[in-house]
């Protein structure tokens, strides 16, 4: 564990999620400085419960983690240009590393177009494709912790 | 750290249990720019160097740490474990983690490589969701821990495509302590007096 960032702490917190018809429907993740990784996801569609599911990762993953967030310079980001979360839902992106701890929150975002036409979409763009890649990776994680192969 | 209640030259500022004594105490150091709920929860009472803070998170800090205590609280699932150290098996198999992997590696790649030792149960690559480009890590199941073992062992540090891969578990059985954060106090017992000095 030789870069510079990695004397520092570092915890991630995702949240997505809206309130409607099928009640409270959300995903969040997150990454803890002890190297637990929780996972939920809840949806009353078709009364469908919680699903909930936590890890211990080892500091590799955490690290892996981290220089994803670095490489994505979202920490010299801010939000007070990003649109502000609304009845169609609600992103939260909290951050600690090193030094440093952001913790923005924006409104969902459809696709790329969302992007484009907001004030910010430089800084938006980085946070639509670091949520994505985040989330690949956790549910890479998790379904193969978790989840049982079809034959 | 900076503790208005330190006296003694020998006195330990470190041992987790005084340390809990002064949470919530208002002391300066630590009424700064931490957030008490993130505190616990990302820092478990412990670091308290200021953090730049950035963000509208910080807002509605009552509300949302509501929210969030709500949907965080309650059990989670997880595999059965002892708790103790050292890699954690998965559902079906152990997995491990690859990461430094070239952009343009291919899943071959990795099957080529990684073959040997095991049968390969899963293989995930992911993609760099921006460029298309494979974003540099990639995991790996085996189905034996002793052809994960033996994987990482010979394959650690090697080159795959032109680049340094390093392979390590994914998951453990417990948490990790980071080097730098407290440690019990080698005496075993809560005691504000100052070391003998021999």
């Amino acid at each position: 564990m030789a870069d510079g960032e990695d004397n520092g702490e570092f915890y991630l917190r995702y949240y997505v999620g809206h309130k409607g018809k099928f009640g409270h429907e959300f995903l969040e993740f997150e990454f803890r400085p002890d190297g637990k990784l929780r996972y939920a996801n809840n949806s009353n569609y078709k009364n469908d419960t919680m699903i909930r599911k936590e890890v211990f990762l080892t500091p590799a993953v955490l690290k892996e983690c981290r220089r994803i967030v670095s490489d994505s310079e979202i920490m010299k980001e801010d939000d007070n240009n990003w649109p502000e979360p609304d009845r169609v839902g609600r992103q939260e992106l909290e951050i600690v590393m090193g030094n440093e701890h952001i913790s923005f929150t924006t409104s969902k975002i459809g696709s790329l177009m969302d992007v484009q036409t907001s004030k910010d979409p430089e800084g938006l763009r980085i946070f639509y494709y670091l949520v994505q890649d985040l989330k690949c990776f956790v549910f890479s994680l998790i379904s193969l912790h978790f989840k049982i192969k079809p034959i | 750290m900076a503790n208005a209640e330190v006296e003694a030259v020998d006195f330990e500022p470190d041992d987790d249990d005084l340390m809990d004594e002064d949470v919530g105490d208002g002391s300066p150091s630590r009424a700064a720019a931490t957030i008490p709920r993130l505190k616990s929860a990302i820092t478990g009472g412990g670091s308290s160097t200021p953090k730049k803070t950035k963000g509208r998170g910080f807002r509605d800090e009552a509300a949302a740490e509501a929210d969030r205590n709500a949907r965080m609280a309650g059990r989670f699932d997880s595999l059965d474990s002892d708790g103790g150290p050292g890699p954690e098996r998965s559902i079906e198999g152990w997995i491990v983690l690859v990461t430094g992997v070239h952009e343009e590696a291919q899943e071959d790649d990795l099957q080529n490589a990684f073959g040997e030792y095991g049968e390969i149960k899963n293989l995930h690559l992911n993609l760099d969701r921006r460029t298309g480009f494979v974003k540099g890590y990639g995991l790996i199941e085996f189905e034996k821990f002793d052809e994960a073992q033996q994987a990482i062992n010979e394959m650690d540090g090697t080159e795959l495509l032109t680049q340094t891969i390093n392979v390590d578990w994914a998951f453990s059985k417990g948490p990790f302590r980071r080097r730098n954060m407290r440690r019990r106090s080698p005496r075993g017992h809560r005691s504000r007096s100052p070391r003998r000095r021999f």
